[in-house]
């Protein structure tokens, strides 16, 4: 990665005279009005990895992975004693790789979800759609069932992050039950008026 | 797992160019200690946290947007005038009332909206491993009004600089560094660099 900024447009580099200014000012190479603010993480240098070191004394404790390596840590998600180069920090928090993997796949560890099904919205959009083929009856109520499914299916299953609450949930259950008591009517109706 | 409380920053704003046709949307949550950028692609949810201990930069660039929507969305204005004023002999008949309202629909109102939002422009955010764009922040008003409530944030978690601090750091530790790499004017490099072959 660079440690220069550059106007995003010409990709010039920026002199230092561009940077925290209090209104956009334009990019001496291109004159696109720019503001770029810089933060002191900018200068902080990146932090190099350490070496894990051998277990020179007997008994010492020594890392899970490398039985040779020199423990300097437990993981905070297992407790397994962890050597230099098995320690991954996360947010002021240390973990194994193992416990890293399965926080990640399982959704343990809050800042490694990045990703959600949003069945409220493939649930609502079930009862939605085929209205669009009111007419044939079928369709609708095919989807119905299976938004009613998914509805129930994926009730307790994790939720949007930003948007916790259910309310598309509950308004798809009402439609799909609505539309099934509406095509169950028509036929009703239908069949007692021959 | 404890679930985080996110606040709103930003509504969802398509992340391509045409915000009606394309799927993907995206929108900006403020965390306690981190933004979340939310990724919108059809029934699924995509995230990336930005810690505010870990942001470098935030750039803002002006664009042109804002000025080609008012001349399509006008453009299209004056040829529809131009039509229903070449058409119509009646001006209070109920055709023409409703011809110049559907037409005030489609065109001035996004035109008059367009205007009132302020000029558009372009947001990145970089860290340490990447430089990210916030589609979501596309109006300089909006994004001024975001960096308002993120800068204290930031500032809380990092520190502040003041432009000639940024300034005279960036003069130590980025460009002189990069001053002292380059090659001499007489083609003579240091033992560490290739010579050039030009």
């Amino acid at each position: 990665m660079s440690t220069l900024i550059q106007c995003p447009k010409c990709r010039a580099t920026l002199l230092e005279s561009s940077f925290n200014l209090p209104d956009l000012a334009p990019c001496p190479s291109c004159a696109t009005p720019l503001q770029v603010e810089i933060f002191p993480a900018f200068f902080r240098k990146i932090a190099t990895g350490q070496k894990a070191e051998v277990v020179m004394v007997e008994g010492e404790s020594s890392c899970f992975y490398h039985p040779q390596k020199k423990a300097i840590r437990p993981c905070d998600g297992c407790g397994r004693f962890l050597c230099a180069l098995c320690d991954c920090e996360l947010a002021g928090q240390h973990y194994c790789p193992t416990c890293l993997d399965v926080g990640k796949s399982k959704g343990k560890i809050k800042n490694l979800d990045n990703h959600r099904t949003r069945y409220d919205s493939i649930a609502l959009a079930l009862v939605t759609f085929p209205l669009l083929f009111f007419f044939t009856f079928v369709i609708p109520a095919i989807t119905a069932i299976i938004a009613l499914y998914v509805a129930i299916r994926y009730w307790k299953a994790p939720q949007s992050i930003v948007r916790q609450h259910r309310i598309r949930t509950i308004v798809a259950i009402i439609i799909a039950v609505a539309e099934l008591a509406g095509i169950t009517i028509f036929f009703i109706a239908t069949a007692t008026s021959r | 797992m404890a679930t985080q409380k996110y606040k709103r920053l930003t509504r969802e704003r398509s992340s391509g160019g045409i915000g009606i046709v394309t799927v993907s949307r995206s929108s900006l949550w403020l965390g306690e200690d981190h933004l979340l950028l939310a990724d919108s692609i059809g029934y699924s949810e995509n995230y990336k946290r930005f810690f505010f201990r870990d942001i470098q930069a935030i750039t803002i660039r002006k664009t042109k947007t804002r000025l080609v929507w008012n001349i399509v969305l006008g453009a299209l204005l004056a040829l529809s005038a131009l039509i229903i004023w070449s058409a119509v002999d009646n001006w209070r008949d109920i055709g023409t009332t409703i011809a110049v309202s559907v037409v005030l629909a489609i065109f001035g109102i996004p035109l008059l909206l367009n205007n009132l939002f302020g000029p558009t422009c372009t947001c990145e955010i970089r860290t340490a491993v990447q430089t990210e764009s916030l589609p979501s922040l596309n109006r300089v008003p909006k994004t001024k009004k975001v960096m308002n409530r993120i800068r204290p944030l930031i500032i809380a978690a990092q520190g502040r600089l003041t432009g000639e601090e940024v300034a005279a750091r960036l003069r130590e530790t980025v460009l002189e560094p990069a001053a002292a790499m380059a090659p001499s004017p007489t083609g003579e490099t240091s033992g560490d660099i290739p010579p050039l072959i030009s």
